[in-house]
């Protein structure tokens, strides 16, 4: 539980929960919410990554095991289906015939348990920042997080403002940053696209 | 000047009514004129204004802080004339009380919300005076004039070091 | 007892927004409602008052993104009467066609996002289709497809450019065609009917008591429209009629959108023209210098400070996709308002929820709140 940072069996480093920053406008109530999910999310981990090492030699996983995972998790990114502000409108532009995201294989789900994408489109606000990494700890791993737009990168506009994350990296780790404001449909492309590269050069 | 005339005419019938409270009836282009009240003649004016002179639609509720007191301004709309009026009342800014407007137009709930957690306007009979959009429990009046905004370079998020 | 209260939200299909709607329960049936708003608080009030009037532009495009150059026109409509300028004729017909336009193209975002809570999927396909014909007619002289800041005090920041109004003729044709599929593809659909007729039912006395305003008054039967009660822009030398339906449910609230955009398309063409006939500039003459030119000059060195500039309070009421929305702007003299106010419908036909969600079911909740019409961003602000 102790430590600034942890790193995930996928190789992401993120900061642990009670690093996550000062949240000045919640009450403390609402804080164990969040212990008891990273708890959970956290020991399932380990015992799946004993069961694939023990059985197979690790020269097999390198060369042949991990590329086929790589290329099933990169054409089938499942992002959350949420939107936060006016990103949000050029995400479900992007998912429309004109800029078809289907083809890639991307394909947004409702719930949280079925994705492994979490785009983040759109301003974060103090107030949705629990809900927000709830919703984080909740997407199984492995996961990846896109900041779509100003506002997510480094809070945009509106980074002034008494009510507003300065940025989506304060609160969970991003793998993407996609600028612009709001970004085109193609930008968004490009960057699951870039990720996708990311997710080819996975080792772990 | 037709806007001239019907706020003149406003003033003379609210006056008659009200011989005490209403402090002025300005011209205010666009509308039927800017209603500056004594804020305890609050309830009294809204029925008024409702019942005789057929302004039904509450429009907003606005809070400004202005220092050294708070002003509340009221936007109205009457269906049959066709036309908006204001109301502004100026409280004191360390005793900012004034009754609320719901028991007139059910629909200054939660305009009168939004205004307290912004400005720090109290208002007092409300059914549900509580955080609308921020967080609950925020001690803050943002839209305060000696509430400051941060400039961008001067930000940065505390990392609690556990 | 098998009440309970139950989230939907802040992430729920449903939404199509920040927001939580907290419904109590008892087995599937709906006892009380209580939203809950704030999760995209942006402070957007606070923010102009550090800002330029020309500055706050950008931040009212993002204040209701689906319908953003009408939040520019109140804005600045109320700007420009808080500074005593005004802007010249062609400028407010530019403005009455991009409100016309941007009209037409939230009543389709919201189609497209209105049937999937229903359950129907194509619909949303051609919606996003025909949205980008607009969209794109607006990048050609704003420059943008979501995010236009195309308004300045004293005008607009530039012509539009030639030949657009032929493209523009072209575009609502093919519109006049489309609207009548999506009418195939939904009124002649019996799941559409089986989902919709007789849900979400606030009549029109309701209405007025509760401040709601926009389609959700005009399905109840009573005809209230500000282009017709307090023409803004240019709207009273236009032909146009004002779309009421009776019913007050769901299904009459599609009705009302449906002939909105019918509508829209009739003023367009008299827009279309009458800017052919009336060449002209779009930015007023004798701008103070601080309020710049149409570019307005990037950095603090570019403005003047202010002396004597007279004080004023601003206020303009236009009649949005989403309802009535009001601004109100008091300039203390100086280059960034005093205070900004902006009132937005949408506020008010949230909070009037328990009256049109109790006693139905929880699964008739999306379409209900579909018909409503939410935007977040205008709501939290």
């Amino acid at each position: 539980m102790g430590g600034l940072t942890q790193t995930t069996p996928s190789g992401t480093v993120r900061p642990t929960a009670a690093t996550v920053g000062e949240l000045p406008m919640l009450t403390e109530a609402q804080v164990p919410f969040l212990e008891i999910e990273t708890l959970r999310a956290r020991e399932f981990i380990p015992a799946s990554k004993e069961a694939l090492s023990s059985m197979i030699s690790e020269q097999t996983q390198d060369k042949l095991v991990r590329p086929v995972l790589n290329w099933a998790g990169r054409n089938s990114l499942f992002p959350l289906h949420w939107g936060l502000a006016c990103c949000a409108i050029e995400f479900a532009a992007a998912f429309g015939a004109r800029w078809d995201a289907e083809r890639f294989g991307v394909v947004p789900r409702s719930s949280p348990r079925q994705c492994d994408l979490l785009i983040v489109n759109g301003t974060v606000t103090w107030k949705v920042a629990h809900k927000l990494i709830a919703l984080y700890e909740q997407i199984p791993e492995p996961k990846w997080v896109i900041a779509m737009g100003n506002c997510a990168t480094g809070g945009g506009p509106f980074r002034t403002a008494y009510s507003v994350v300065p940025g989506v990296d304060k609160l969970v780790p991003v793998d993407v940053y996609i600028a612009g404001c709001p970004p085109r449909p193609e930008a968004l492309l490009d960057g699951i696209l870039r990720l996708e590269n990311l997710i080819k050069e996975r080792r772990t | 000047m037709d806007e001239k005339a019907a706020t003149e005419r406003l003033r003379s019938q609210l006056s008659t009514r009200f011989p005490a409270g209403i402090l002025a009836v300005e011209p205010f282009p666009g509308t039927l004129g800017r209603v500056r009240f004594d804020p305890a003649l609050a309830l009294d004016l809204f029925r008024e204004l409702r019942d005789v002179h057929g302004f039904t639609h509450l429009g907003m509720v606005a809070g400004i802080d202005w220092v050294q007191e708070r002003e509340v301004v009221y936007t109205l709309w009457s269906d049959e004339r066709r036309v908006y009026l204001f109301l502004s009342t100026l409280l004191p800014a360390d005793r900012a009380r004034i009754e609320s407007a719901t028991a007139i137009w059910p629909s200054a709930d939660w305009h009168e919300r939004e205004t307290w957690e912004l400005v720090d306007i109290q208002f007092d009979h409300h059914p549900d005076l509580r955080h609308l959009l921020l967080p609950t429990g925020y001690q803050f009046h943002p839209l305060l004039r000696s509430f400051k905004l941060h400039e961008p370079e001067d930000l940065e998020v505390k990392v609690r070091n556990v | 007892m098998s009440e309970m209260w139950i989230n939907m939200g802040p992430q729920h299909p449903m939404t199509h927004g920040l927001w939580n709607l907290r419904v109590r329960v008892d087995g599937e049936v709906v006892l009380d409602v209580d939203p809950e708003m704030g999760y995209l608080h942006r402070g957007i009030e606070k923010i102009s008052e550090d800002r330029h009037y020309n500055e706050v532009v950008t931040l009212m495009d993002r204040t209701c993104y689906v319908a953003g150059l009408a939040w520019e026109h109140l804005f600045i409509t109320a700007a420009e009467r808080a500074l005593h300028i005004e802007p010249p004729e062609r400028a407010v017909w530019i403005r009455m066609m991009t409100e016309e336009f941007q009209r037409i193209g939230s009543h389709i975002m919201w189609y497209a996002a209105f049937v999937q809570d229903i359950g129907l999927m194509s619909p949303f396909l051609y919606g996003m289709r025909d949205r980008d014909l607009i969209l794109d007619l607006f990048q050609s002289y704003t420059g943008a497809r979501l995010t236009y800041e195309y308004n300045r005090v004293g005008g607009t920041r530039n012509d539009l450019p030639s030949g657009f109004t032929d493209r523009a003729r072209k575009v609502c044709d093919w519109l006049e065609d489309r609207f009548r599929e999506y009418d195939t593809l939904c009124l002649a659909s019996d799941i559409f009917h089986k989902r919709c007729d007789g849900l979400g039912r606030l009549k029109a006395s309701d209405c007025v008591r509760l401040g709601v305003t926009g389609p959700m008054i005009r399905s109840a039967g009573l005809k209230r429209d500000l282009r017709k009660d307090r023409p803004y822009h240019a709207y009273d030398q236009v032909q146009f009629d004002v779309a009421v339906a009776e019913g007050a449910d769901v299904t009459a609230r599609y009705l009302v959108r449906m002939e909105e955009m019918r509508q829209s398309l009739r003023i367009l063409r008299q827009c279309f023209d009458w800017l052919d006939r009336h060449p002209g500039p779009v930015v007023a003459e004798n701008l103070p210098r601080w309020l710049g030119a149409p570019y307005a000059p990037v950095g603090r060195e570019g403005y003047l400070l202010k002396r004597n500039y007279p004080k004023g309070v601003g206020f303009s009421a236009v009649e949005e996709p989403h309802g009535e929305a009001l601004a109100y702007i008091v300039n203390e003299g100086g280059e960034h308002p005093y205070r900004v106010k902006l009132k937005s419908p949408v506020f008010t036909n949230i909070s009037a929820a328990r009256h049109y969600l109790v006693g139905y079911r929880v699964a008739d909740i999306p379409p209900i709140m579909g018909s409503v019409d939410v935007c977040i961003g205008e709501v939290d602000r």
